[in-house]
Parts: C-alpha cells; structure tokens; sequence
C-alpha cells in the first residue's frame, strides 16, 4: 500500500522543478492518514506548542518545508524541539503570505506563527517555497516564502474531531472542524474552532497556564467558471503566562531546569507576573478570475486589528525579581577566581544557599510588594512596586494583485502589486499599583537630576506632574507608521533539460513616528510626526534547475537584494522621541545556493550550499543598563554579516514498509567586521557614538551544526517512528555593549587605540547534545469512519541539559564611576571588582525532558 | 439532529471554558494586620528605652566599640528616618520618648517597608550595640567593630506594629517630633533624632548643586559635606547628603533657609541627614 503510493512521488521529484504550488499536496498523499495525521501534529507542536511564544529574545522561527528537497521537508519538525532556526535566520527573513497578500508585520518583518494558533485544519494547505523557487506570488525571501490557501473550497469536507493530551505548553486542546467543500450551488464553507489549556497545577514548568480559544470561518462562492468570491475571518485569542530565562547557579540552587523566575505567592496564591494576552482578528477577501485557461488574476484584500499585551513586574527600589543578582550566593563569594578574594563572604554565601532551598525566597514574593506600596501610602509617596502593560497594537491593511500567465508549455510569467499600510501602537498602561495609591507618569530614572516635579522628569509634559491610576497610559504613547508599495515579477522558462527563472521586485516604504506624549527630555522633538522617511527597494534573482536525467538534478541560484529597513530599527528611541537612527540605510543582500539531487526509486537525496553575504543592515538593542541606572537604546549601523553551510537530506526505502530519513547542516553565521553604534541612555540627552567590536559574533539560541537519524516503520495501518537528533555549536545572543570600545577601554584601562580583538569577550556558548524522539499512530475504523491515533513521546532519554536559547548578561564585573578628565569632562573609570562575574552568568532556557503529545481524531 | 446538538454543546463548553486565568488580584487583607515584613509572633518581655540602652552601654559606645546584647530586652519605637529619599544609606533611624538611635540594615528600601511613623517592637537580644564614631548605633559585629546586620537577622528581630492594634495601644502617645538643633547638646540628646535648623546658609557659589556625582566636589565617605553655618548652626555643622540622594541635583540655596534632618555626629562635627526632598523647605 505505501510502495503504491510512494513511487509516483519519488518519481516526480525526478522531474525538473516547476512551480512550488504544483508540490504542495504531493508528499503528504504519499503517507498513510496516520503518518498524515501524525505530521500534521508535529507541525502543529512546532508552531504552537514549543515556538514563538517566548517574549525574551526572538524564538519565532522560519516554518518552511518543501516536496522536493528532503532537507527542508524534514528539519522543520524534526528539530523544533530545540528551536532551530533555518540557516541560523531570523523570522524576518521569511515571507508569509495568505491567499496571495503577505501578512509580516511591516514594522519589524516578522510573521508571528502563534497568531494562527489552533486552526491547524485551515493552515494545512500552503506553497513553500526557498529562495530559488519560483512562485506566483511575490518574490521569494531569503528564507523562503509560503503561501497559505484559505478558500473554504480548497478545505476537506466533512466534520472532525480532535482531542489532545500534552504536557507541553498547554495540556489538553480539543478542536472541531466542519468543511462543506464546494456545494453544486458553488458555495462551500469552512469553520474550526479550538481551545487550548493548561493551568497553574498541570503546566510542566511551574507558574505557567495557557488559556486559548481560536476561531476559523471561511465561506467561498463559485460564480461561475471565471470568479470566484471568498472570504475568510480567523482569531486567537489567547491569555498566557510566560517564563523567563535564569542563570545556571539559579538552575542548580532550584534544582530544576525549568526554575522560572516569573511568578510568585500572593495570599498564598501563585501568580503569574507576566502575562501575555493577544488578539489579532484578521478578514480576507479574495477575488480570483480566471481570465482564460492561460491567464488568472488574484486579488485579495487583507487586514488585521491586531492586540497585543504583555505584562512585567517594574519597580523603582529594589529589583523584586527573585534571581536578581545581588540575591545569588555567588554576590557574595567569587567562585571564579582569586581576583578579588578579601571581599568573599564565605558565610553570606552560605546564607544564600540556604535561602534558596525555601521556594519562598526564590519566587516572588508579592505580599512583600503590596506590603510595601501600602506602607508607601501612608506616607503619600508612589508605589515602589507594579506590573505594567506593554501594548504592541496594529492596524494593518493590505492589498494585493497577482496576475498569472501561462503563455505556452513551459514558459509562464507571474507579476503582481501589493499596497500596505501599517500603523503600529505603541503604549504603557497601569495594570495593577499592587496595593499603592500613588504614582505619577516621571521618569524616576532622572529623579537625583532632577526634583519629582520637575518638568524634565516628566513623560508627558502636556499633562503636568500627572497622577496615573490603573488602566492609564504612562512611560510612552506613540504610532508607527508603515506604508509599502511592491511591484514583482517573475518569468520562468523550460529550456532542454533546464528549467530556468528570473524573478525582480521593486518597491517603495515611506514610515514616520507620532508621538502623543511630551517628553521632558525632549520637549521638541517627541509629541506630533516626525519627519517622513522614504526608502526606495528591490531585487533581482535567477535559479536553474538542470535535470540531468536518471534523476539526478543540479539547481543553482544567484540573487541582489536591497532591503528598506524596519521601523523597529529606525528610530533611535522611538519610546522617547521622533530622531531616526544616524545614517539609516536600506540592507543589501547577496545570495546564491548551489544543490545537488538524486531521486530514484530507492534514494532521495539532497545536498545544498549557500551562501548569503549581508551588509548596511540595521539592528537595534533596548535593555535596563543597571550601571547607568537608566535604560539604554542602542543603534547598530551598517553591520556586515556572512551566512553559509551545507545542508543534506536523504530518505532512503529500505524495504516496502521501512524508511530511514537522515538530515545534516553545519553552517555559519556571523558578523564580519566591527559596526558603529549610536547609544543613549533614558536619563539623558546625549547620543553617544561607539564602536561594537562584534566581529565573528554568531547568531544566537540555535545550532549551527546538527544531525538527524530517523527511521519510519508502516505496517497495517501502523505508524513507527524513531529518531535521534544531535545538536552542536549553539551560540547564545550576544550582548553588543559588553563589546563596545567604550566599555573595553574602562575594563581593560586602555585608550582607544590600544584595544585589540583580543581583548574582545568570547561569545557565551550552550550545551549541545543528543535527544531521542520517537512516535506511534494507528488508524482504527469506528462506525465506518477512521478515528486516528496518535502518540509522540520527545527527549525519551529525558536529556534536559540541552541549551535551547539564552543571552549574556549586559553588565560588567565591576563598578563604574565618573570623574571629570584633564579636560574638564566627565569620564569613566572602572572602580571596584565585583564578586558577581556577569560574563560567566548568561540567563539561558533548556530543553524540556520527557514530553508526550497524545492525539485523537475522528472525522464523520 | 444528534450530531448537530452534540456539536453546538460542543462550542457552547469550549467558549464556557474560556475565561481568563490571571484574575483581579485584590490587596491581601492579611497585611494589614500580619505584616509580610518582620517577625510577628515576637512578643514583648522586659522593655526598655534609648535612653537607658545608651547609658547601659556608655562606655562600649564612647569607645567606639560594641557588645552583644545578652539580656532579654526590648525596645519599642518608631522609624523617624530612612532610605526614602535615597540619602540614608542601609540605615534607619528610631526614636522613643527618651532618645534616638540608629540601625545599622544591609538592605535597601526601607523607607517603603519601615515608613516614617512605622511602631516597632525590637528584640534586642543578640543584636549588637556600638559606638561609630561614638554615635550609638545598633547592628551587628563587622572587622570588630558595630556594622549592619543581615536583613534576614533584622526581620527576625523586629516586629511591626500596625496603628489601631491591640499592641499599639502599648506605644501610647509615642510619635515623631522635631526637636530645634541645639550645637551645644550632648549626642544622646540629639543623634537619631528630627531636627530643625533655622536661618542657616550653606556653603557653596549658589550654582552648584547640593551632591554632584561627577567629580566636582570631594565626596568624604562616598558624600558630599556642605557647611553650614549662621542660624542655629553652631560652629561645626554639615549637611551630608549622598550623591544618590533624589535631591541631589537641587540647586543650593543663595539665602539662608530651614532645614529638617536627622542628626548625626561624627568625630566632632554634627551631620545633618535630610530625609527626603520635603525637609529642604526652600525646595517647592
């Protein structure tokens, strides 16, 4: 039964590539409902369960897969326990599109996968493509592209059932879906519904709970052989709680990878700190016209009201959170080295210790906090203490127009339009005082410098010495603009044994920033628009697929790419004012791939190199600089990067009802020459220029190298599977200021002149390691319809010492102070050596130990 | 029919089951009574006063040494100074109707958890006792000498009463007040306790700014000493503050005004520590 259907595959990745979307069902119909059933649950458990849900660093990852190369088909869920990133890139580097209009968030690129949570029986219908693929929709990212179908006709028909039992992100999902397919009257419609749950008691890492309910609705009418008319409305509205990342000592002193800082007891009660609630109810309109049997038109219009909330615990006296540094046993006894040893603690550290072991001490302690703001009270002072909201809201509009035109056999052209316009919203509110009854919107990092009510200290001028109560807005209120124009093409031609394209796009961003509070600091400069920024874009990429014959294939592709920055990069301190970053620029990317392919009966095997070379990019960092007691906003300009590896895929048959699957990539990514930066700290008004010397720092919170041995056993409607994943050379996110020449000429005394590479920090680096997963599925006929199920067990060797992400610490290991120079300036110095060594405390995540996913279906 | 009602009950559980997880926390009624800060199954023995305390150990505090307390004392007081306005430093201040006294913590924010006003009932008992620069302060051993004592150490020693308690009706009409600063009066007369300087000027161009941090004034033990003199001043009176004071970017005064602070002494000269911006009454 799988020989049956699996030849005509094998067979037909040995025909030259065509178009993406003529693939995108084929591998699936390879494998039995059970194995179907079973992927798309792996695929779901790697949008949803395991990824880009994580507020500390970017863990949003590309999801890509492909029919005709195994390397991509597979390691998208073969390695989503650890958060692998293709080609080390970051998710902005990956276009999604739905119905043909892409729907990134302009403002920073990316495409958060959590937004179509729960709806996996909707998304199961999309085009990927790579970077050398051609495509009828828009010109191919980096990253590659994908296209999700979202016409109810293009849906299964019929109801399902789904009940799931996981110890995961969330712990039981059920979901329903009914599709009608398309009616003889030409409509057809299309719904699911699903919700997701765990609370406090069964999430597998404490003081967490997910709580999500996502809808589908898609209605399609057919009127008549060349229109069609379809409409689809999808949400989800999810409450979750998050965790943070911590240091090994925090891990070893909670006896517990997965200790999470975040939460705390009040009244006996746990607490989450911070809590995520997002909503972004999204509608589409597609108008397909099907010109003649050559040529189509696509048209959609999209667009998203997007919410976006997420809480913190903020203070201006102590830092409250648990696993604040000054709280370790090593603040009190430098374990490191000898360097500072008479001010070692020995009985403090003890002390330390022994607080640890009461979980009391190393959660939050909110009583202490209400406490604390109450006792504030009575004096009439501000609250110390509260949780805030950080709202990240989008309007975005989108429309687009892709013209197709298969002029004759073999030879197609594709060019389309997208217009866009984004209007990001960016704003603090109150969410809860903890017990206090005052505070007003100041800047308490510029109370010293300034009197409490003094016109510099406040945020919003406009209102004064402004008292806030719950629900208010404070800190920052401001819009982002986006607004794009695109124009693509794409024209691709079979040539003998080649298939050939050529694919160009060009386009045009204009962006501004309004501010709807004065800020003190800036009174000129941060209420109203800014000025207009203007970036003119585009590119222009070739591929060729040369079939060989026998099923052997060599593709190729070349490719120049100007990219426009992102806003998100834009604007030096877009939370204070309305200055763009100095000398902003558009990016420029060159990229090419070579890949090597065998399809036969028995074998399918890939083999691809790339090379990518990025430069004039842009990125900015934000983080509380404790040194300067302020926060610090941070512009890295002109960055140099390179991007390369090898990536192998092969799925060999061993016998009619076992196939092994092996996968490995060792790759690179890293900056190739040290970049300017401008900097500016939240308690003054000086920009600062520096140098990051970020040469060879690598991309963080993913493996370069990896590997992957796998073998699938079907028999009788019975699904096997065991896989082994090795992961190596996982780098953590680098703190650029650790790295500044500023900061290397106070720790090393020296002057500019005489720092060397040497002196620069090595990146932190995780642990790597070897992890077993392995699954079960069988489909069983019950009242004449299948019910299927399905059970993945991960990390079976319980492995929970692999690094899955992390960040070093931006602090230095000793204390800064000021003094004026010979020339009457204020300069800093290194003062005295702390016993915490910051640089061997990078704040990492691991991997969850033994985790299951149980999955029951039914469809009727 | 069944099939339909099976799915619409369903939907209705799935939207019945969405209700949000993170509910509206209230404060904790708990705290006003037991406080989460300190240790409130203390209970009073044998109570004594500053006054006594100073003289009990007199000679221990003019030499600037200290000693364990080992009887069974306690000490009921009320905060009159700390950390609030960022110019006292792991320290507070008490006083009672006979004195005041300084307890030496290693923690910050006292002046959010031990406000102004705050009744305390202190077990004495193993707590230290000691002169810094002859200045009775309370605390714990360091190098030999009177230091601070952990805040874990603090917390289990101190108990705090809330107003309209039983146990405050014990502390009976026990209040802060403000005393004139009076150069001529012995330390136990005036250490640890408010006082009020009348007409004095500070020293200083009138451009500068009452603690600058960036190296334009020498910092005496980590801060800045303003003279003051004139008014009630006597002849050696400064005006400490910290270079992480919330005031400390105030422009000095030109005329001579009134100032509130805590008075301190240290081999010789009086110190002036003010509180929180409020006590600088040229300040508006």
């Amino acid at each position: 039964m799988k020989m049956k259907h699996l030849l005509p595959v094998l067979a037909l990745a040995a025909a030259p590539m065509s178009h993406a979307q003529t693939k995108a069902t084929a591998d699936v119909d390879t494998l039995s409902t059970a194995e179907k059933e079973l992927i798309d649950d792996s695929n779901f458990t790697f949008t949803e369960s395991q990824l880009g849900e994580n507020d500390d660093m970017t863990s949003d990852v590309i999801h890509i897969t492909s029919n005709s190369n195994t390397y991509l088909n597979q390691m998208g869920w073969a390695w989503s326990g650890i958060w692998f990133k293709y080609r080390g890139l970051d998710n902005r580097y990956n276009d999604v599109y739905m119905n043909g209009v892409q729907v990134n968030n302009p403002e920073n690129g990316r495409f958060t996968f959590s937004t179509i949570g729960g709806m996996n029986d909707a998304t199961r219908s999309k085009e990927d493509v790579s970077v050398f693929e051609a495509n009828n929709y828009g010109f191919s990212n980096i990253g590659g592209s994908s296209n999700y179908n979202l016409r109810a006709g293009n849906m299964p028909s019929g109801h399902k059932i789904t009940l799931t039992g996981s110890n995961r992100n969330y712990t039981l999902r059920g979901m329903y879906t009914y599709g009608s397919g398309l009616t003889k009257s030409g409509w057809a419609f299309f719904g699911t519904v699903g919700y997701r749950w765990a609370n406090m008691k069964t999430a597998p890492i404490e003081g967490m709970f997910y709580n999500s309910l996502s809808y589908f609705i898609s209605v399609q009418k057919v009127i008549n052989d060349k229109h069609s008319l379809s409409i689809a409305s999808w949400g989800s509205p999810t409450e979750r709680a998050t965790a943070g990342a911590s240091t090994d000592e925090a891990y070893w002193l909670a006896n517990d990878y997965h200790y999470n800082p975040y939460w705390g007891y009040q009244d006996g009660e746990k607490r989450a700190s911070r809590v995520v609630n997002t909503f972004e109810p999204s509608v589409l309109l597609t108008w397909d016209f099907d010109i003649n049997e050559k040529m189509k038109l696509t048209t959609s219009a999209f667009a998203k009201f997007g919410k976006y909330k997420s809480t913190k615990l903020y203070y201006s006296g102590t830092n409250p959170h648990p696993d604040y540094w000054k709280r370790f046993p090593s603040f009190n006894y430098n374990v490191w080295s000898d360097a500072n040893s008479e001010k070692n603690d020995y009985d403090a550290f003890w002390t330390s210790h022994d607080n640890w072991q009461d979980e009391s001490y190393r959660q939050i302690n909110f009583d202490d906090l209400y406490f604390a703001n109450t006792q504030l009270n009575k004096v009439g002072a501000d609250a110390i203490y509260w949780i805030e909201a950080r709202h990240n809201d989008n309007l975005m509009t989108n429309l687009s127009s892709s013209y197709d035109w298969n002029i004759n056999k073999g030879l197609k052209l594709s060019a389309g339009l997208q217009l866009l316009s984004n209007r990001g919203s960016h704003y603090k509110t109150m969410e809860d005082l903890l017990g206090g009854e005052n505070f007003h919107n100041t800047n308490t990092h510029l109370v010293g410098e300034y009197k409490q009510t003094a016109e510099e200290a406040m945020y919003d001028m406009n209102h004064g010495y402004q008292k806030i109560i719950e629900g208010d807005r404070f800190g920052y209120d401001y819009d982002i603009w986006n607004q794009d124009v695109k124009l693509w093409t794409c024209f691709s031609m079979d040539r003998g044994i080649q298939h050939n394209f050529i694919t160009g796009r060009i386009g045009g961003r204009r962006m501004w920033r309004e501010g709807f509070m004065k800020n003190g600091l800036f009174p000129n400069n941060s209420f109203g628009k800014s000025g207009i920024a203007h970036f003119l874009d585009g590119g222009l990429k070739a591929g060729s697929t040369i079939n060989l014959g026998k099923g052997h294939v060599i593709t190729a592709g070349i490719g120049y790419e100007i990219k426009a920055p992102n806003a998100v990069n834009a604007f030096i301190c877009p939370e204070m004012n309305n200055d763009y970053v100095q000398d902003l620029r558009n990016e420029k990317v060159v990229s090419a791939e070579l890949g090597y392919a065998i399809s036969n009966k028995w074998i399918r095997f890939n083999l691809n190199g790339y090379y990518y070379y990025m430069h004039d990019g842009n990125e900015s960092h934000q983080f509380f600089n404790d040194d300067s007691h302020s926060f610090t906003y941070n512009s890295l300009i002109g960055t140099k990067k390179e991007y390369y590896g090898v990536e192998l895929g092969v799925r060999v048959l061993i016998t009619k009802s076992l196939d092994l699957v092996a996968l490995g990539t060792y790759s690179d990514n890293k900056y190739i020459e040290n970049t300017v930066v401008n900097w500016m700290n939240s308690n003054t008004t000086k920009m600062n220029k520096d140098l990051c010397y970020n040469k060879g720092m690598r991309e963080g919170g993913t493996p370069l190298a990896a590997a992957s041995l796998g073998l699938n056993y079907h028999i009788k409607g019975w699904h096997l599977g065991l896989t082994g994943n090795y992961y190596d050379r996982i780098y953590l996110y680098y703190s650029p200021n650790m790295r500044y020449e500023s900061t290397l000429m106070i720790r090393y005394n020296k002057k500019a002149s005489e720092i060397t590479e040497d002196d620069v920090p090595e990146q932190a680096k995780g642990n790597g390691g070897f992890m077993l997963n392995a699954s079960i599925g069988k489909q069983f006929q019950v009242a004449h319809h299948p019910l299927t199920v399905n059970l993945q067990l991960s990390n079976l060797t319980n492995r929970r010492n692999i690094t899955t992400g992390g960040y070093e610490q931006s602090r230095s290991n000793y204390n800064v102070t000021e003094r004026l120079d010979d020339n009457n300036e204020t300069t800093f110095v290194k003062g005295n050596e702390r016993s915490y060594q910051f640089d061997k405390n990078p704040k990492k995540f691991y991997s969850q130990g033994l985790n299951f996913m149980l999955n029951v279906n039914y469809r009727f | 029919m069944k099939k339909q009602s099976f799915i619409i009950a369903l939907l209705a559980s799935a939207f019945a089951l969405f209700s949000c997880q993170d509910k509206d926390w209230e404060t904790p009624e708990s705290i006003t009574t037991q406080p989460p800060y300190g240790n409130n199954s203390l209970v009073a023995g044998t109570t004594t006063t500053i006054a006594e305390l100073q003289s009990k150990y007199a000679i221990t505090i003019s030499n600037g040494g200290s000693k364990q307390i080992t009887d069974d004392l306690w000490l009921r007081c009320v905060v009159n100074g700390n950390d609030l306005g960022g110019n006292i430093y792991k320290q507070i201040s008490v006083q009672d109707e006979t004195g005041g006294i300084i307890i030496g913590i290693n923690g910050t924010d006292q002046g959010a958890f031990l406000p102004v006003g705050q009744k305390l009932l202190i077990q004495l008992k193993d707590l230290y006792i000691g002169g810094y620069g002859q200045q009775s302060q309370i605390g714990s051993l360091y190098n030999g000498s009177i230091g601070r004592m952990e805040v874990g150490t603090w917390r289990q020693h101190v108990r705090l009463i809330m107003d309209n308690t039983e146990e405050a009706k014990a502390f009976g009409t026990m209040k802060v007040d403000t005393i004139d600063f009076d150069a001529s009066k012995t330390m136990e007369q005036q250490c640890g306790r408010v006082v009020r300087l009348s007409n004095v000027t500070i020293s200083g161009d009138g451009t500068q700014t009452i603690a600058p941090d960036d190296g334009t004034v020498a910092l005496v033990s980590n801060c800045v000493n303003r003279t003051l003199s004139g008014g009630n001043a006597g002849s050696k009176c400064v005006l400490r503050s910290s270079p992480y004071a919330d005031f400390k970017g105030i422009p000095l005064p030109k005329e001579p005004v009134t100032i509130y602070g805590i008075a301190t002494y240290f081999k010789g000269t009086w110190q002036i520590l003010a509180r929180t911006q409020s006590d600088l009454t040229w300040v508006k």
